[in-house]
Formats: C-alpha cells, structure tokens, sequence
C-alpha cells in the first residue's frame, strides 16, 4: 500500500501528462469547431484558453509536478463523504443533486455547460490523482471500466435529457417532437449494416487495446479460509451486494432482486400514460420518467459508485482520499428495533424465547417482542397506500384502478425501503424492524 | 401443390384456354378414349401410363412408383428438354396460335402412347411439364389431343380481359389448379369440376365404377398390414430404446451415487485432536486450524464463565471467511462486513446471528479433540450444552 512517494509521483505524472494533453487537444477540436462551423468566435476563444490551460497542466504533470487537490480539500471530501455516519451525506447529496439536476434541466442541456460540466469532471479527476489512494482505485484493472461507464452514463443522460427538452419545447409551441420530423425509412443495406461493420471494427480496436494496455486483474489462488479484503462482487452486483449490508440474504438475495426483475415485467401493463410513445419527452411522463430514473440512478449507479470508490478493507466506509487501513476502527454496533423499544423505551428487558417454552407460547412472545416493527411495517405497506391515494397519488388511483395502483404503490414502496433502511442504519444504527431470528425471519 | 400462388400470365393464358377447349369438346371425348387403356391395362405398368398422356403433369410421380423405365427415361428425356424447361409466354402463345404446329410435336407421341415401347419418344413432351404448372401441360394436351375441334385460338388480350373481369375463364390459383393432373389421370370424374363453364358432365363408364373400388379396399387393405407390421416394428423398437436408455440413465444414476462414496477422503477428517489446553492461553484466538480445518479455538468468557470454544470460521452472513484482528479483538467479514464478538457473538454488520461452534471435548490423553460433525447454534440456546466447551 505505502508506495515510495517519489516512485508514486513518477506513476502519476506518466499518467497526468499524457491526460492533460488529450483534454487539451479535445478542447482545441472544440475551439476549431466553434469558430470555424459554429461561427461562434467568442466561445472558440474561451475554449482556445481552456485547452491553453491544460497545455499547461500537462507540461507541468511531465515534469514531475502535477497540481493536485490540497490536503485540507481531501481531508473535507473525505469527512463528508464517510464521515462518522456512513454515507449519510453522500446518498442524501446524490438525491438533492438529481433532483436539483431535474429541475434545472433547461439549463444543464445546453452544450456549452455540459461541455464545462464535462472539462471540470475531468479536471477533477486529474487533480484528485495525486491521491494515492484516489489513483489505486481508479487505476485499477477491475475499476478503469466503472470510470469510464460512469462517465458513458453521464453522456447518454445528457442526449437522452437534451433530446426530452428540445421535444418538450416544441409541445409546448404545438409542433411535433423532433422524431417525428425525421420518419424517414433507412435502408438496411447499406446504411444500417455499414453503420454495424464500423461500429464492429472500433470495438474490436478498442477491446484489442484495452486487452493488450490493461493486464487482467488476476488475484491468488483460490483459498478456503482466505478471502480478498474487501472482497468485491462484480461491478454491477455492487449495488446487490451494498444492498446485503441493509437486509438479509433471502430479502436482499431473493426477494428484492425478484422484485426488481417483475417490477421492470410489470411497468407496461401498470403504465397507463400512452404518451412520450417513439419519442423523449420528459414533461409527458413525469410520474414514470422521475420514477425510472430513482431506480437506475440513484438505487443502481450510485450504489455502484459507492461500492466503488466509498468501500474498503471489512467493508468499511473510506473515503476516496482515504488509505485503506484494515484496522480502521467504526462504531458499527447494530440495534434492533425491539432492542430500542424494550430497553430504551419501556426499560426492560426484551424477551427471548428459551428452550422450554411450548410452541404457542414462544409465537406470543415474538408477536409481543416484534410487535411495534410488525405494525410498522403493516402500516408501511398496507396502510400507506389508501393514504397515498387519496393525497398524493389521487388522480393516478382513480385512472389506474386498485389492482394496478396497488402494484405499483407496493413496488414504489419496496423500492424506496433500501434508501430509507441505508439512512437508517448509518443514521440510528438500526439493523432489523422485525428480527425473528428463530425462523430466520428479519426485515 | 396445395398451397395459394400467383398464377403468372402465362399459367393463366394457359389455363384459360384449357377451359375454352374443353367446353368446345363437351368433356373431351378424345381424351377419354386415350386415358382408360392406360388405367386399365394395370397402374404399375408404368411406361404405359407414362406414355399414354405424354402430356400428362404427373407423369414423374408414376415414373417414381416404377424405377427402372425411370432410369431410362432420364437421359432420354435430358436432351430434349434443353431448349427450355418452362415454356415462355411466347412460345405457348405462338404454340397456342398455331395449334397445328404445336400438335405435331405432340401428337405422335399419343398415338404412340399405345405401343409401350415408345416411352422414350414419349418423354420430350413431359419433361418440361413438372417445372412449369401442371395445369398447363393439361391444358396443352387437351388442347393438342384435339386440334381438329379446338376452337379458333383467342387473343391475349381477351383472353386476360375476361380473367380480370372475373369471369373465370380457368382456375386462379395453384390450388385450385391443383386438382388438374388428377383430373387428367382420372380423367372421367374430375374435368367437370375443372369447367364449370362446361355441359353435363358424361355417364359414368362401367368399368370406372367397378375397378376403382376394389382397387382402393385393396390398397387400404394392404396398407393397412403394412402399418400395423411398421407399428409393431417400430413399437418394439420404440420400448427397446427407451428400455435401453432407462437402463442407461439407472446405471449412471447409479455410478453418481457411487461418487457420494469415494475410496479415499481427501479432507481433513472432521474429528481431530488440537493440543493441550494450555497451549491456548486465556484471552486469546488460536488460528492454527483455521486454514486447513476451519476453526478457531478461542480462549474466552462466555456469560462470565471462562472456556475453550472451537468457532466455526464461517460468517452466518453469506458464508464467507472473516479475518481475527487482533488489535481490534474482533471477527470482521471482508465480504459485507459483519463483525463479531471474540465468543462468536455478532454485533455489527448485517450477520444475523452468532458464529457456530463445533463440539470439543477433552480427550483421554488429554488434548482438546475438536468434532466438526456437531454444530451448537447460539440463538437456538445450545451453547450450554456442555458438549461445545471445554471449561478452564
């Protein structure tokens, strides 16, 4: 772990240069476009100045001096992000910043920002590289197509979005969304099979390079009693595995991933919005685009990003500037619901079922035990709906009927029962609303 | 043969034309003489058959029931067939119009349909026939058998004009097309359904009457043997394979449960002896075992009374192996991080209950002896069991 910070340095700047060089380069294509096919000269000279400073950067990162985020910045993104509460902060950020995203997507769509967006991103990640503990994570053979997919998202999310507002506008002036302008029928040949071929060869070259420039991540032999520290699943069965940590393995294993699978089955017969059909739309589906986006988003992505850059050895919380120290110490200890309700509320002891107790006797008392988490939860999945309805979802429920509305309220509120558990454990250290450990029954 | 096509311009001027001559024939009177020497002679006499109707679409399928005039007919046939195999519009307009010209061709091949060794002369007229519709052939010998009473050849343009005004000069479809070569082949009931343009439709012969069915209960009959000696053949062959395979699968279910039993156990064996209890000081984790058998043996206080435990090295999370940290006098998963008590009692993470512990005794010479067969569940309150602890 402790490399020689000179030989660290070196590593780094072999990087750093030749990064700060591209995204130079990048920004001079960009200048050259603006000026000379945009005829926008003012923007072409601000992205000149931009590539200009990367120039810079880059000459800087050859010779050994590549700027980087000050300690005390590292130290703050570190505490925030992992403070003493787990990822409170983190997973809450995410949530303002997508919605704060949301609403201000009239502005974030257009080029010039997105391109900014996009040159300070990496910007960042330049200068969070002399972070060793930055650039072992994003370095890494398992992590460098995490990175670069996260970046392929925010992209794709930018067109998708850009292409919604540009519809939405036009709706709104009457006109038809702009897919509906370009009907007209492509030949398969030689259109669509020349565009296949060309997409074939540049992922054949890029799979090619990546094989040849990136060694595989291979590990030691497999051993019984030795498990890699952190052992990591997949990319993505990140977001699975983050979700275990919160509930039991037949919940988090089985059920829930079941219930992602048949919720996605279930999304056209629950949608009862025949709109946004052929075309992005944004304003035309609020309800299932916001909705869709929670899901992928925020309980997918960034679950796969904190599994990423937010865990480490024990699968403890570390920052991204952090070292990974197997002896971190936290404060993890765990507490049940009945625990809070029994001995902090009613000063008692809990109690337990004991060897002697006859079969009627031991279900009294769980039922006594478990019985606030077992309302809770009643009231969570059967009485919040008819609440829902008749508030928030009022004119959903009148247009889809109960059995539909039913099912989708029931899947919206599975889905958002991981975040509300995640902040809950890191906030109150709360493990289990119901823990019935005798028939291996927790919730 | 069935199945609906768009008839092309000429299978369609064919066909209309069949139509028109037929109606002028009134049934054919020819064609019927030509047609039963051939059905009654015998239908395997193949190169009778296939020569009384040189024009006759199925003559192929009769060449198939005999094999050997086939194997003649073939190169005879190749030859003569090369100018064409599917008559252009063209050629069967001009042949239509000409009808003289056309018949010639044609006609002594009929006459010679008598004589059976004229099979070969027989064969040009047929051979393009299979390619293109049958019912053009049919239409082309009906009309080519007759040429004195054909009537006056009629024009293209006509002929498509009353087709189009639905008029239905002839069949539309292959399908209903279809039906042409057996109506030539049997030439006394089908021509009728082919024309419905055409007069009454003549008396049935005697002779049609009496054969044909005996011939059919015939066939059925020995058909029928046949199937019931194929069923029987291939029922026995059927329960021989199947019995061969049940017999099969049973032996391999076999030799898999045989593979429950190896010879030789290559792991550890589950009870085995772990040293003296002093070697295991008060307060501490012994991690000996815990590569090669999966056990910790711990040195602790469980409810205030100090004992030796052997702690199964599996999490109850998910089944991965935690790591001893010393310094921090836990059990941490690296898996989901669960962590526990140094007696194996959960307190972080999301392990949903204690560690297990495997059954340890003192042995007679006085070592600690560990049974892993046995396990003692915490939350199930088997950890008084005096059997998983040695007290110190």
């Amino acid at each position: 772990m402790h490399v020689d910070h000179v030989l660290f340095m070196q590593q780094v700047s072999a990087f750093l240069g030749p990064y700060y060089l591209t995204l130079a380069l990048l920004n001079a294509i960009a200048a050259a476009v603006l000026t000379y096919q945009l005829k926008n000269a003012r923007a072409g000279l601000i992205s000149v100045g931009v590539s200009f400073f990367f120039v810079i950067l880059s000459a800087f990162a050859w010779n050994g001096l590549p700027p980087g985020l000050p300690q005390s910045v590292r130290d703050m993104a570190n505490v925030a992000l992992t403070g003493n509460r787990g990822a409170v902060i983190y997973t809450l950020g995410t949530t303002a910043l997508l919605i704060a995203l949301f609403f201000t997507r009239k502005y974030w769509v257009r080029p010039a920002v997105a391109w900014g967006a996009l040159n300070a991103a990496l910007l960042l990640m330049g200068l969070s590289m002399i972070s060793p503990a930055f650039f072992n994570i994003v370095s890494k053979a398992d992590n460098v197509p995490i990175v670069s997919l996260v970046f392929l998202l925010g992209f794709f999310t930018w067109l998708a979005t850009s292409k919604a507002v540009a519809n939405d506008e036009r709706a709104k002036q009457g006109l038809p969304p702009l897919e509906k302008l370009d009907d007209e029928k492509i030949l398969v040949w030689p259109d669509l099979v020349y565009t296949e071929l060309i997409c074939m060869v540049v992922v054949t070259v890029v799979l090619l390079v990546w094989a040849i420039g990136l060694k595989a991540p291979l590990e030691f032999c497999a051993e019984r009693a030795k498990t890699p520290n952190p052992s990591k699943a997949p990319w993505y069965f990140l977001g699975l595995q983050e979700m275990l940590v919160y509930y039991d393995p037949w919940m988090a294993g089985v059920v829930l991933p079941s219930l992602v699978l048949f919720g996605l089955m279930a999304i056209p017969y629950i949608d009862f919005n025949k709109k946004g059909c052929g075309y992005y739309t944004i304003a035309q589906r609020k309800f299932a685009y916001c909705m869709f986006q929670i899901g992928f988003l925020e309980l997918w992505v960034t679950l796969i990003v904190l599994g990423t850059f937010l865990r480490g050895p024990n699968w403890n919380f570390f920052g991204p500037f952090e070292d990974w120290d197997t002896h971190k110490v936290l404060a993890l200890n765990n507490v049940n619901l009945s625990d809070y309700f029994w001995i902090d509320v009613l000063g008692a002891s809990v109690p337990r079922v004991t060897s002697d107790m006859t079969g009627g006797d031991a279900v009294i008392t769980v039922l006594k035990r478990e019985g606030l988490g077992i309302v809770l939860l009643l009231i969570y999945f059967i009485g919040l709906p008819p609440v829902l309805a008749s508030t928030v979802f009022r004119k959903m429920f009148v247009r889809m009927g109960f059995i539909r509305y039913m099912v989708m309220c029931n899947l919206l509120l599975f889905m958002t029962a991981l975040p509300l558990k995640m902040v809950l454990r890191w906030t109150v250290n709360l493990k289990y609303i119901i823990y019935i450990p005798e028939i291996f029954l927790n919730f | 043969m069935a199945e609906k096509k768009k008839l092309s311009v000429a299978e369609i001027l064919a066909a209309a034309r069949k139509a028109d001559s037929g109606g002028n024939e009134g049934g054919g009177a020819p064609s019927e003489k030509a047609a039963p020497p051939a059905e009654e002679s015998s239908p395997a006499a193949a190169p009778a058959q296939s020569a009384s109707a040189p024009s006759e679409p199925p003559a192929p399928a009769t060449a198939a029931k005999s094999p050997p005039p086939k194997s003649i007919e073939k190169p005879a046939a190749k030859p003569a067939a090369a100018p064409g195999d599917r008559p252009s519009v063209k050629d069967m307009l001009a042949m239509a119009r000409a009808g003289k010209s056309a018949a010639p061709t044609v006609k002594p091949a009929a006459e010679a349909a008598a004589e059976e060794s004229a099979a070969e002369k027989a064969k040009p007229a047929p051979k393009p026939a299979p390619k293109s519709a049958p019912g053009v052939q049919a239409a082309k010998a009906a009309k080519s058998e007759s040429p004195a009473e054909a009537a006056a050849p009629r024009s293209t343009a006509s002929i498509l004009e009353a087709v189009r005004a639905g008029k239905r000069l002839g069949p539309i479809s292959k399908s209903e097309l279809a039906p042409a070569p057996a109506a030539v082949e049997a030439e006394v009931v089908k021509p009728a359904k082919m024309k419905p343009a055409a007069g009454p439709m003549p008396a049935k012969p005697d002779y049609a009457k009496k054969t044909s069915p005996a011939v059919k209960d015939e066939a059925i009959e020995s058909r029928r043997t046949a199937v019931g000696f194929l069923g029987f053949a291939v029922g026995s062959f059927l329960a021989a394979g199947f019995s061969a395979m049940t017999a099969t699968f049973g032996l391999w279910t076999l030799g898999f449960a045989r593979f429950m039993f190896p010879n030789i156990l290559t792991e550890p064996p589950n009870r085995f002896k772990v040293g003296f209890p002093a070697d295991i000081p008060p307060g501490t984790v012994n991690e000996k075992f815990k590569t090669q058998s999966g056990v910790w043996l711990v040195n602790a206080e469980y409810n205030g009374k100090p004992q030796i435990i052997a702690l199964s090295a599996i999490c109850t999370h998910l089944g991965c192996t935690p790591n001893w940290l010393e310094a921090e006098q836990k059990f941490k998963c690296p898996c989901h991080g669960s962590g526990f008590y140094k007696e194996g009692i959960n307190f972080e993470g999301p392990a949903p209950r204690p560690l297990e512990r495997f059954a340890i005794r003192l042995a007679d010479d006085g070592q600690l002896e560990v049974d892993k067969s046995r396990t003692f569940q915490e939350e199930k309150g088997e950890w008084s069991n005096p059997d998983c602890f040695v007290p110190v």
